[in-house]
């Protein structure tokens, strides 16, 4: 299955034996995190109904790039869990890295040492599908199994790989 | 390829005796890694990543004589599903990863009187009857609505909390591992958020491969173990596959994290981040043993009401009572855990972490940590097949604890990715011939579970066991067909 709805991002789910893999592109980092955002929405549930549900905000805070992108797909699991809403339709509105602004980090490639004390952040929104409403299955958690996040080989934005369990 | 070797898409596997290969150590492998399996089902694993997954296990601190990987191994996340890892308790590690996110995933038998005779007829009115009130699938909720104060009693009690609350018997936590009590749980290593998710779902299947299943013995293959088990052929039995759902889940990933944050070191050491490990006797070691078997016991009490609730449904569809049905709790086994255990290594007694990913603890007759029930025949070791397919029990054989710590396999193993199966199969195509030409009725809240799950998309079972066997890891008791099936 592939979802390219919105304009720069694009995700694929590929097979992996157990579980539900992602990889997706976009043209800024936000991008290629709501772009794997949607890959498991997509993993989730067939049929995504158009209209139904609101939409809610949501932040994360993590240590680096990778961690941020880990913690984003995680809160948007627990988020389900909690609030019984599949969330769909992603929009990252802003990354900021712990430098001055995310056009540097992004820049900075796969370093992400840097001071761990600092903080990467995030803004998103999405819509929430009453579980009710639809036939869902349950992806379990977001994994670091294989995760990759890195330019793309072109130069031109970004890639990522994530492998889901479920 | 010599008879002594099987090449595995550039590693080599050295035979060490029938159904036991070895890939030797190289590079930073701290022990070699071995597979136990026929030369089937070795074509079969060598496919997806399980043999690399179970050399980079192999890179673990403390990992003792081998990392194992069983007949049913197969590709997982860092380690590979079907794996065993001993982990030495004083100078080794404990691995969130080498357990999984479904912690205390594991499956539970429950027997009866009936037989299938008398259940015959009766099929439809009773899965959907099981599939109205046992709550499967995603957002279903639970079978209680619990505040958080409660799921601290489940977590720091296990089901001696649902004995209190009239969801048990006593007979039941004796007919459990560890009286169905982790002791060393500790409910505020626990996060919040993983309790938020806990809180609606306990006592629910979940989906994916999660089920309940009524079955019928078809086999008994060892009459005297099959006595002390209380299986006879044409019997109804019943058969419960789950975890601690979101709360095992978000555990995982929150420790996961904390490694990471916390044991950077170690975990730059490791080929993948999956395998993150906090070490032995660190604070980090510590508080993931504790929030682990608080969640090993919420595992617990989810099976537990589940199976409770499973009794009330064959009341009303019989019409008398549980009782009188003797619908007894034969065993429950985890598959996805990690036990401190004491093993038996080159001759000297020590403590270890072992690791049983995929993979279930199988303890001989005489091993003190059998429930008495058992003691003397071993311990009852339940193996799922896929829903097309029979189920086996088996009982600890006398070579696991030389072996394989103490574990054999834990199921069929997938054979075929998700994506795939719902290519080659539709779901209501799957539960149409089970029914017209198996007799088996599937229920599910969706069609693409069925699919995903099609017998087609599993190893052979039955190879499975039969090498098990074969290495006297577990032992063959009986064997299970299925009658009614519902899942999420």
């Amino acid at each position: 299955m592939t979802g390219d709805r919105s304009p720069g991002q694009a995700f694929e789910l590929r097979d992996h034996t157990a579980d539900i893999a992602v990889a997706a592109t976009g043209d800024t980092l936000e991008r290629v995190f709501a772009a794997v955002a949607d890959g498991l929405a997509a993993a989730s549930c067939d049929d995504i109904p158009g209209e139904t549900g609101e939409r809610f905000s949501l932040s994360v805070t993590a240590e680096s790039r990778e961690a941020l992108l880990f913690d984003y797909l995680d809160e948007l699991i627990y988020l389900r869990d909690v609030r019984n809403e599949l969330p769909v339709e992603h929009r990252v509105e802003r990354i900021e890295s712990p430098e001055v602004e995310g056009a540097t980090a992004a820049v900075t490639g796969t370093d992400d040492e840097g001071d761990a004390d600092a903080d990467w952040s995030l803004e998103a929104t999405a819509r929430g599908v009453p579980l009710a409403e639809i036939d869902a299955r349950e992806v379990k958690a977001v994994t670091y199994s294989e995760m990759r996040l890195e330019r793309a080989s072109d130069g031109e934005g970004w890639e990522a790989y994530v492998v889901f369990d479920v | 390829m010599s008879e002594s070797t099987f090449d595995a898409d550039g590693i080599t596997l050295e035979k060490v005796r029938d159904y036991v290969w070895e890939i030797p150590q190289e590079g930073d492998m701290r022990v070699p890694a071995r597979v136990l399996a026929s030369e089937p089902l070795l074509e079969e694993i060598k496919d997806d990543k399980t043999l690399e997954q179970i050399k980079n296990t192999t890179h673990l601190p403390g990992i003792t004589n081998h990392a194992i990987c069983m007949p049913d191994g197969h590709q997982g996340y860092g380690f590979p599903v079907g794996g065993v890892g001993a982990l030495d308790a004083e100078n080794g590690c404990i691995s969130p990863g080498a357990v999984g996110y479904d912690i205390n995933c594991g499956v539970r038998m429950m027997r009866t009187n009936l037989t299938y005779d008398e259940l015959q007829g009766r099929e439809a009115e009773l899965v959907d009857s099981l599939f109205a009130n046992v709550p499967s699938g995603l957002g279903g909720g639970g079978i209680v609505e619990a505040g958080i104060d409660a799921v601290d009693e489940i977590l720091a009690r296990g089901v001696d909390w649902a004995l209190e609350n009239g969801h048990a018997v006593e007979e039941d936590l004796l007919h459990c591992e560890d009286e169905g009590m982790r002791e060393g749980a500790d409910p505020d290593k626990v996060s919040q958020k993983a309790k938020d998710r806990g809180k609606n779902q306990i006592g629910s299947l979940g989906s994916g491969n999660h089920f309940l299943e009524v079955q019928r013995v078809t086999d008994v293959f060892d009459g005297d173990v099959g006595e002390a088990y209380g299986l006879e052929e044409d019997q109804i039995v019943v058969l419960i596959h789950c975890g601690s759902r979101g709360l095992g889940h978000q555990t995982c990933n929150d420790y996961l994290r904390k490694i990471e944050q916390q044991h950077q070191g170690l975990l730059n050491q490791l080929p993948d981040k999956e395998l993150a490990a906090a070490p032995a006797g660190s604070q980090l070691a510590e508080d993931y043993y504790g929030a682990m078997n608080a969640a090993i016991n919420f595992a617990w009490v989810n099976r537990q009401l589940i199976m409770h609730r499973t009794r009330q449904v064959f009341e009303r569809v019989f019409d008398r009572s549980w009782q009188e049905m003797e619908m007894e709790l034969l065993y429950d086994v985890a598959h996805n855990i990690a036990k401190k255990e004491s093993h038996d290594v080159g001759g000297e007694q020590r403590e270890l972490y072992v690791h049983r990913k995929g993979a279930t603890r199988a303890f001989p007759a005489g091993h003190p940590e059998v429930p008495k029930a058992y003691r003397d025949v071993g311990q009852p070791v339940i193996i799922p097949g896929s829903m097309g397919a029979g189920s086996y029990v088996l009982r600890g054989g006398e070579n696991s604890m030389d072996l394989t710590f103490g574990s054999t396999a834990h199921g069929a193993g997938r054979l075929m990715s998700r994506t795939q199966a719902k290519d080659e199969f539709w779901g209501g195509d799957v539960q149409d011939q089970l029914e017209e030409q198996e007799q088996i009725y599937v229920k599910a809240q969706s069609g693409a579970t069925v699919a995903e799950e099609a017998p087609g998309v599993y190893k052979d079972v039955d190879e499975v066991v039969r090498v098990s066997d074969e290495l006297g890891i577990g032992d063959k008791v009986a064997r299970t067909f299925p009658v009614c099936n519902i899942k999420g």
